[in-house]
C-alpha cells in the first residue's frame, strides 16, 4: 500500500528513488569506518585481554575534519600503519586504494590527492608490485625518514642535495636523465648513488622512479598480507564474510601490517564487493 | 513537472531544460519490462546492434552465426505489450550471407537503404536493405574486428575498417575500393569511431594500448596518441605513450564529440578530450572487461547529466560520464553481454550478450493507480449490509 502512495504524488526526477540506492551504496564505504569504531569498543570491553584486539579507528577524527576530504583519510590512515614493525624507520605509507575506500567518490578523491600533491604536502610513491598502486607518504615524514637513513653513509651528501633541491621542485612519480642533468646538475656518479640509497628506482634507459630506501620489506609484508585477507574471505562459507566478524578473526601470521589496513585496500581496490545489510557490511569475492 | 511545464509556459525556462530534466529522470529508472519484448531470431550470442540514425525504428544485429536481423522496435499495436518483431533477415541459407562471425554492422548514416557488415571472414559486405542483396563485397587479407562510417559526413564515402593487422583501412564507398591506409599502430586494431564532431576525424584503439587520433587528410601520421599520465611521467619518446595498461577495446565518442571513452582491458574506462588528446582522469573505478575482442558501449543523448552504458561482464553497468559515479547495475543476461546500443527519442537501451538474447531496458512507467478497481468492488455492497460473521464473495 505504501508503493502505491509514494508513485500518486510523481516528482520530477526519479532522483529520490535512486539517491536512497546511491547512499546505500555510499554508506557501507563511510559507514564502516564509523562501524568500526564500534565492534572494537564492544570487543575491548566484553573480552578483556583474551586477544589483542585491533586498535578502534577514531570515529571522532574521521567526522571532525570535512569527513569526505582526502587529506583527512590520508592522515587517518597513517595512523594505522604499524610503526614499530619497521623500528620507524620507514614513513608511515597509505595506499591510494585505502584512500578510495574513505572517500567514495573516485574522481574527487583523485583531485584532491593531486592539489595535495602539486601543494608539495604528500609524496606519491609507486609500489612496484601494480602499477595502479600508489603510495601516499607526507612528505616531512619522507624527508625525516630518508635523512635519518643516510646517515654517516657515504651518499648522504647526493642524498640532500636531492631532498634540498629535487624533492620541492618537482612532484612526480619519476624522473628523467635530462631533467636530473640538466636542470637540477646531477652527475652521474650522484645518481648512482641516489639509486644505492634507494632514493630512486630504476624504470627504463634514462628514467627513475622515486622510492622509499627500505621499502622493499613493507611491500612484502603487503603483498602477502593482502593475499592472507582475501584468502579468509575466499575460505569462507559462500565466499562472503561480514566485516565485523573478518575484523574479529584472529589475523593470520602473513597479515603483519594489520586487518584494518589491509580490509581498507580491498575496499578500495575493489577486490571484494560490498553490500550493505541488516547485519552490517558484508564483504563478498566478486563472481568474475 | 508541473513546476517545469509552468516555467516553461511562461517563457521561464528553456523549452530544452524540460525535455532534459524528462530523459534523465527516464534514463535513470531503466528496467527491464514484461511488456517489451524482441523477438528471438538468433541462435548464437549477437556480437553488435545498431539503430538508425534517421528515425531510431529499425535495429540490426549481427550474431555469431553471421546472421543478421532487421528488427522494428516501434510500437504500432495499441497494445501496451509489445514484440519487436525481425522484418527481415539474412540467415544461414541466404547465398550472401557471411561464412563466420558477424563483428559489427552499422547502418548507412544518411538513410536506411543500406548497411554495411564486417566479419571474421576477412570481407566487409554493403547490404541493400530492400532486395537484400550484397551491393558490394570489401575484402582483405585479415579478419575484421571492427568497421564505421562517419555519421557527420558529407564529402566522404570512406568506411574506417580495423583488422588484426596494423594498419587501418579506408574504403571508399563510392569508388569501391580501400583508397587510405593509416599506420601506425603495431598489433590489431579492435575498434575504431569516427569523430561526431568533424567529419576527418577518426579514433582507433588497438591490443597494442595505444589510441590513436587521426585526421585522414594528413599524409604524415596520426594526430595524437593519447598517454594516461598526461605526459609527466611518460618516457621522452612519444611513441611509449599508453592509453591503458592492457588491450584497448571499446572506443565512443560522447554525442557532442568533445569527449572520447575507452574501456581497456586493464579494467579501466578512461575519458578523454578528444581536441588535445588529455586523460581527464575522471575514476570510474573498476570496469571489468575480460572481453578479447570489441566491446561495443554507448552514451545516452539528450539528459542533463550523460550517461555511459558499459557492458560489465553479464551485466551493464550506467555510470555518470563527467563525474565517474556509477548510477545502478542492470542485470538480466545469463551471459556476458557483447554489445548495447540507446535509442534516444524513448530512453530505452537494447543490449546482446552471448546467450542470444536481445533485452529491451525501458524506463519504468508509473503503474496504473489500482484504487479505482477496489472502489468499484466496494461500492457494489453497502456496509449496511455486510455482515462480521460471513467472508464475502470478492475475497473468497
Amino acid at each position: 500500500m505504501s508503493r502505491k502512495r509514494q508513485r500518486l504524488v510523481p516528482d520530477a526526477f526519479g532522483l529520490k528513488r535512486r539517491r536512497e540506492r546511491g547512499q546505500a551504496e555510499a554508506d557501507p564505504l563511510r559507514g564502516e569506518s564509523g562501524k568500526r569504531g564500534g565492534p572494537g569498543t564492544r570487543r575491548g570491553a566484553a573480552c578483556g585481554g583474551r586477544t589483542a584486539p585491533p586498535a578502534p579507528l577514531p570515529v571522532s577524527v574521521t567526522w571532525s575534519l570535512r569527513p569526505g576530504s582526502a587529506r583527512a583519510a590520508v592522515a587517518e590512515l597513517v595512523q594505522l600503519f604499524p610503526r614499530s614493525l619497521f623500528e620507524d624507520a620507514l614513513p608511515p605509507i597509505a595506499l591510494r586504494s585505502q584512500v578510495y575506500s574513505l572517500v567514495p567518490d573516485r574522481t574527487a578523491a583523485d583531485r584532491q590527492l593531486k592539489a595535495l600533491q602539486e601543494q608539495g604536502e604528500i609524496r606519491i610513491i609507486q609500489l612496484g608490485f601494480d602499477l595502479d598502486a600508489h603510495g601516499i607518504i607526507f612528505t616531512e615524514d619522507y624527508r625525516t625518514r630518508v635523512l635519518k637513513a643516510c646517515d654517516g653513509r657515504p651518499y648522504a651528501g647526493a642524498v640532500q642535495k636531492f631532498l634540498a633541491s629535487v624533492l620541492p621542485a618537482c612532484g612526480d612519480l619519476s624522473f628523467q636523465q635530462d631533467q636530473m642533468t640538466q636542470t637540477f646538475g646531477f652527475r652521474d656518479p650522484e645518481i648512482t648513488q641516489l639509486v644505492n640509497a634507494g632514493v630512486l628506482t630504476v624504470r627504463d634507459a634514462g628514467s627513475w622512479w622515486l622510492a622509499v630506501p627500505g621499502a622493499g620489506r613493507f611491500i612484502k609484508y603487503f603483498v602477502k598480507g593482502r593475499q592472507a585477507v582475501l584468502g579468509m574471505v575466499r575460505k569462507a562459507k559462500y565466499r562472503e564474510l561480514l566485516l565485523s566478524e573478518l575484523l574479529g578473526r584472529r589475523a593470520p601470521a602473513a597479515v603483519r601490517l594489520g586487518l584494518t589496513y589491509h580490509v581498507h585496500d580491498l575496499i578500495g581496490a575493489q577486490l571484494v564487493d560490498c553490500v550493505s545489510t541488516t547485519s552490517g557490511t558484508l564483504l563478498r569475492l566478486p563472481e568474475t | 513537472m508541473l513546476g517545469f511545464l509552468l516555467a516553461r509556459q511562461a517563457g521561464l525556462d528553456d523549452p530544452l531544460r524540460l525535455r532534459r530534466a524528462e530523459s534523465t529522470r527516464r534514463v535513470l529508472g531503466l528496467e527491464l519490462n514484461k511488456d517489451r519484448d524482441v523477438e528471438r531470431i538468433h541462435g548464437s550470442g549477437i556480437n553488435t546492434l545498431d539503430i538508425e540514425p534517421i528515425e531510431a525504428r529499425y535495429m540490426l544485429s549481427g550474431g555469431s552465426d553471421g546472421v543478421i536481423v532487421l528488427y522494428d522496435l516501434e510500437n504500432s499495436s495499441r497494445q501496451p505489450y509489445y514484440t519487436c518483431k525481425a522484418v527481415c533477415s539474412v540467415g544461414r541459407n541466404h547465398p550472401d550471407v557471411h561464412k563466420y562471425s558477424v563483428e559489427t554492422v552499422q547502418w548507412y548514416p544518411h538513410d536506411t537503404g543500406m548497411f554495411t557488415s564486417s566479419s571474421f571472414d576477412k570481407t566487409l559486405k554493403v547490404w541493400d536493405t530492400n532486395t537484400l542483396q550484397t551491393a558490394d563485397v570489401f575484402s582483405f587479407e585479415e579478419t575484421v574486428y571492427s568497421h564505421h562510417m562517419s555519421p557527420v559526413a558529407t564529402k566522404h564515402c570512406l568506411v574506417a575498417v580495423g583488422t588484426r593487422g596494423p594498419k587501418v583501412q579506408l574504403c571508399d564507398l563510392k569508388s569501391g575500393s580501400c583508397s587510405h591506409i593509416l599506420q601506425g599502430h603495431r598489433q590489431e586494431i579492435l575498434a575504431v569511431s569516427w569523430s561526431p564532431r568533424c567529419e576527418y576525424v577518426l579514433a582507433t584503439a588497438s591490443a597494442d594500448s595505444r589510441v590513436k587520433l587521426w585526421d585522414v587528410r594528413r599524409a604524415s601520421g596520426c594526430l595524437i596518441t593519447v598517454d594516461q599520465h598526461n605526459g609527466k611521467k611518460s618516457q621522452a619518446v612519444e611513441s611509449a605513450n599508453t592509453a591503458h595498461n592492457g588491450k584497448v577495446n571499446g572506443l565512443c565518442f560522447t554525442s557532442d564529440g568533445l569527449h572520447l571513452l575507452t574501456v581497456g582491458t586493464d579494467n579501466r574506462m578512461r575519458l578523454w578530450n578528444s581536441s588535445n588528446g588529455e586523460n581527464t582522469l575522471v575514476n570510474y573505478g573498476k570496469v571489468c572487461n575480460d572481453s578479447r575482442k570489441g566491446l561495443k558501449f554507448t552514451v545516452s543523448y539528450g539528459c542533463s547529466a550523460e550517461f555511459v552504458f558499459v557492458p560489465y561482464g553479464s551485466t551493464i553497468a550506467v555510470y555518470t560520464i563527467y563525474s565517474g559515479e556509477q548510477i545502478t547495475m542492470l542485470k538480466g543476461h545469463y551471459k556476458s553481454v557483447d554489445c548495447c546500443v540507446f535509442r534516444s527519442n524513448f530512453q530505452e537501451l537494447y543490449s546482446g550478450s552471448r546467450d542470444c538474447n536481445i533485452l529491451a531496458w525501458v524506463p519504468s512507467l508509473s503503474e496504473p493507480v489500482p484504487d479505482d478497481d477496489e472502489t468499484t468492488t466496494k461500492s457494489q455492497l453497502n456496509p449496511a449490509f455486510e455482515d462480521a460473521w460471513s467472508s464475502s464473495d470478492e475475497e473468497g
